[in-house]
């Protein structure tokens, strides 16, 4: 059983087993594949669990209405909207840049919680931002898998769970989504008090 | 609203190209960046106190974005990259 993110002697501490590890991970992995593919590294092959949860990702669930694949253009988005030239420009700037940013932290989130003790995964200080970062742009992900683009989304997907089996991917998913929300949650918490 | 803290003034004043101070950064709602996430990158980036931090990521969830930094171009390009670089829906344009 979880528990989220505490002060504890100068860090902030949460209590992760290892699937749970495993499958925040995993998922980092995928950002990071899908972020920089230039730079992924070698690392342990995935498990069962989190391999069928990405392939179910690949394709947008639960709203049917969703458009293909656009989760890159969530972690990259443009920077100027109205003007194509501006904004084109502004990505060949910074692009790269923030590729680079994104993908050092989700290493750094990953060593951290791969260095977990005794299923405690400590963040100290000036690791809390890349820690931040990372789970954050693996829920931009998994939201823009499930089709999160507005307010009125969260609501309709709701709606669509209702009504859908157990075994529907996104039932799965927005479990992780909200899991990630919650861990992430905890550690802001815990850095604004 | 006031430049953001990271701004040097004494920089911005020798830059005349740089000077026009009409530009704007907005941060646009979305529905998976966490109301306190968002309050927390305001304060971590710009300085903000928390009170104003939690006005302007009000303003983003309510009216669907906020100008959250004003100064020239380059200057609201700078934050654009950093707000993206922390996950949130940022964008730059000319203020008016």
């Amino acid at each position: 059983m979880a528990t989220g993110f505490r002060r504890s002697r100068g860090a902030w501490v949460a209590q992760l087993d290892r699937t749970e590890r495993a499958l925040i991970v995993g998922l980092m992995e995928q950002t990071r594949g899908l972020l920089a593919p230039h730079l992924v590294a070698d690392g342990p092959e995935p498990q069962d669990e989190f391999e069928a949860l990405v392939a179910s990702l690949r394709e947008p669930v639960g709203l049917a209405d969703a458009p293909r694949d656009p989760a890159l253009e969530r972690l990259l988005p443009t920077g100027h909207r109205g003007d194509p030239e501006t904004a084109a420009e502004f990505r060949r700037l910074t692009e790269e840049d923030l590729r680079t940013h994104k993908s050092a932290c989700l290493d750094t989130a990953m060593a951290l919680i791969r260095g977990a003790r005794g299923d405690k995964v400590r963040v100290a200080p000036e690791q809390s931002q890349a820690m931040l970062v990372a789970i954050n742009d693996v829920r931009l992900l998994l939201g823009e898998r499930l089709g999160l683009r507005n307010d009125d989304d969260a609501a309709l997907l709701d709606a669509y769970l209702a009504s859908a089996g157990d075994d529907d991917p996104a039932a799965y998913a927005v479990a992780v989504y909200d899991f990630l929300g919650w861990l992430q949650e905890s550690l802001v918490q815990a850095m604004l008090r | 609203m006031s430049l953001a803290p990271t701004v040097d003034p004494t920089t911005v004043a020798d830059e005349a190209l740089a000077t026009d101070p009409g530009w704007v950064t907005l941060v646009w709602n979305d529905p998976v960046n966490l109301m306190s996430y968002v309050t927390y990158v305001f304060m971590t980036y710009f300085g903000y106190p928390r009170g104003k931090a939690e006005k302007l990521m009000m303003d983003v969830h309510v009216k669907g974005k906020a100008a959250v930094s004003h100064g020239s171009r380059e200057e609201m390009e700078v934050d654009t990259v950093a707000m993206q670089g922390y996950g949130l829906w940022a964008t730059f344009e000319k203020d008016g």
